[in-house]
């Protein structure tokens, strides 16, 4: 069989897998976005939706310490950037409050060290997964 | 390969069309290069890829799968397919550490004379990540592969582990250390020694070899008419040599590497990064006589197993207004690579292990769309080297752009 052919039924398998449950009551929503420029404070790898991996949330302080916010990056984040406490982030995404709970944003796209990272697109499809560029994780890292 | 890659893309792109849930990625990348094969004799080409990729989340598990086809516009001969599936998995050991774990195959698949080049292999690599602080990381991390090419000169088993350890500073520095152990074991790496009538291997009879155009003319020996391995070397070949060895066997080479890294934040759109890297080998050496590599080709005789030495790097990141981002860096290496010899023009040893001293230069300019990235780049490499057919200096230039595709959901994860 030719070794082209053979990566078709991958393909349709990918195709056939389920799909993720959405969290009720929890999704990006464009009319509530804002623009934060904040400090992290901690880093933390939770759970935040049923069916998906641990998420990075970083917990951070408003520039002048005027709020606090959970900010949820992306699955793969953990292991494909370093981000640190102390770091000083520019954030863009959809704000979720909850009643007695530090306030949510669902990152859409994050600043920091000169460079930008688009986690979402501007209607917050995600846009961590794969792909060829090894945005996933560290399956490319490595030198030569 | 073409005309089955053009019944292939429709057949992907049905593929990847209900992929519902996943994301689909397509690149597109033409290159421009006036020094292919990376030897004195220049050879100019340009080369144009497609990339077609879909990832799956399910639940902490990821599947990735993708395709991609380059074709030589010139050198129609170095074409390749491309392909490799992968999953991976990440579980949370508690709120400040996580153990990563990937596994995945991977195949490339050249024609004509370069079908010695084609090759399957597979990959397990399992990271542990942890906050010791909010402001400094531990990561380990362990990587094991294997390959078996189309010419089994190639063949080889590797293994790679890591351990790294970083701090975070107020005053936007981040210093980073990090130190690698490294073996690579080719497992049949010699050619039968012609004298003892065996004959080479088959391919080595067809004057195709490895070698970029070496494809005609008399072979270093053992392969009667045909040019086979580095036939041509001093003629425009590519460069790549094997040794003959009766006793046949495997060849392993190891390495123990350090580096540090210095990262420091200028404002909030200007990053600056230095870094170097001092690599030994500690035990072996190349099992080939003369090693060679291609821009855009993964070539199997020279990677970062080979040398020993050090590289020094500096990096500005810009981030613009508009989603543009701008990078640019320069990269100096100082590399030996034990067991390789440099060879005068005439094809003789001239009795030093060959040592390459490079300058490189990269600048990268791109701009984001809403699900489409556009770029383009330029780098300028000059390698001196002990070996006059490696001392060379090329302009590569190349642009393209990223579309990526979520499928299904609506705004959400």
């Amino acid at each position: 069989m030719s070794p082209m052919i053979a990566v078709i039924p991958v393909l349709a398998l990918l195709a056939g897998a389920p799909t993720l449950d959405q969290a009720p009551g929890h999704f990006y929503n464009i009319d509530t976005e804002i623009r934060v420029e904040a400090t992290v404070r901690e880093i933390v790898l939770e759970p935040r939706y049923k069916g998906t991996a641990p998420f990075l949330v970083l917990r951070v302080e408003e520039s002048g310490g005027a709020r606090t916010f959970d900010v949820e990056i992306a699955p793969s984040w953990f292991f494909g950037q370093d981000v640190h406490g102390g770091e000083k982030v520019q954030i863009v995404g959809s704000l979720a409050e909850t009643p007695g709970k530090t306030p949510t944003i669902i990152a859409r796209e994050l600043r920091y060290r000169g460079e930008t990272f688009q986690l979402r697109d501007k209607r917050g499809f995600p846009n961590w997964q794969g792909g060829p560029k090894g945005k996933r994780g560290i399956r490319r890292f490595g030198r030569t | 390969m073409i005309k089955e890659m053009r019944r292939l893309i429709p057949l992907l792109a049905l593929a990847a069309l209900p992929a519902w849930g996943s994301t689909v990625y397509f690149s597109f990348n033409q290159h421009a290069t006036e020094n292919l094969f990376q030897t004195r004799d220049a050879v100019s080409d340009r080369v144009s890829s497609f990339s077609l990729a879909i990832d799956q989340d399910l639940s902490a598990l990821s599947l990735l799968a993708r395709a991609e086809y380059s074709a030589f516009h010139e050198t129609t001969g170095l074409s390749f397919f491309a392909a490799d599936i992968g999953l991976d998995y990440i579980l949370a050991a508690g709120r400040k550490s996580a153990l990563y774990l990937a596994a995945g195959g991977a195949g490339q698949f050249y024609q004509q004379a370069f079908g010695p080049f084609s090759s399957l292999g597979a990959h397990l690599l399992g990271a542990f990540k942890t906050y010791l602080a909010p402001s400094s990381i531990l990561k380990f991390q362990w990587q094991g592969t294997y390959a078996a090419y189309k010419d089994s000169l190639f063949d080889f088993l590797s293994q790679t582990a890591s351990l790294s350890i970083d701090k975070y500073f107020p005053s936007r520095t981040t210093l980073k250390a990090d130190a690698e152990y490294g073996y690579k074991y080719f497992l049949h790496p010699f050619l039968p020694d012609p004298l003892e009538g065996t004959s080479a291997a088959p391919m080595l009879m067809s004057g195709g070899g490895s070698g970029g155009q070496g494809l005609q003319g008399g072979g270093t020996g053992g392969s009667g008419s045909g040019g086979g391995w580095g036939g041509q070397r001093y003629q425009g070949g590519s460069g790549f040599i094997p040794r003959y060895d009766s006793a046949g066997g495997g060849a392993g080479i190891g390495h123990v590497s350090v580096s540090l890294l210095a990262a420091q934040g200028l404002g909030d759109a200007v990053g600056l990064s230095a870094s170097a890297v001092r690599q030994w080998i500690v035990s072996g050496e190349s099992p080939f006589l003369s090693i060679e590599e291609f821009y855009l080709v993964q070539n199997p005789s020279a990677d970062s197993f080979s040398w020993d030495g050090h590289q020094l790097n500096g990096r500005l990141t810009f981030s613009l207004p508009w989603d543009i981002s701008l990078k640019g860096g320069y990269t100096f290496s100082d590399k030996t690579y034990p067991g390789v010899e440099s060879l005068g023009p005439d094809g003789l040893p001239l009795g030093i292990i060959r040592n390459d001293r490079r300058n490189l230069i990269e600048a990268r300019l791109q701009k984001d769309f809403r699900r489409l990235s556009l770029f383009v780049a330029y780098s300028y490499v000059d390698n001196a080297s002990t070996d006059p057919l490696f001392d060379w200096s090329s302009h590569y230039l190349m642009g393209g752009f990223e579309w990526n595709l979520p499928t299904g959901r609506k705004g959400g994860v």
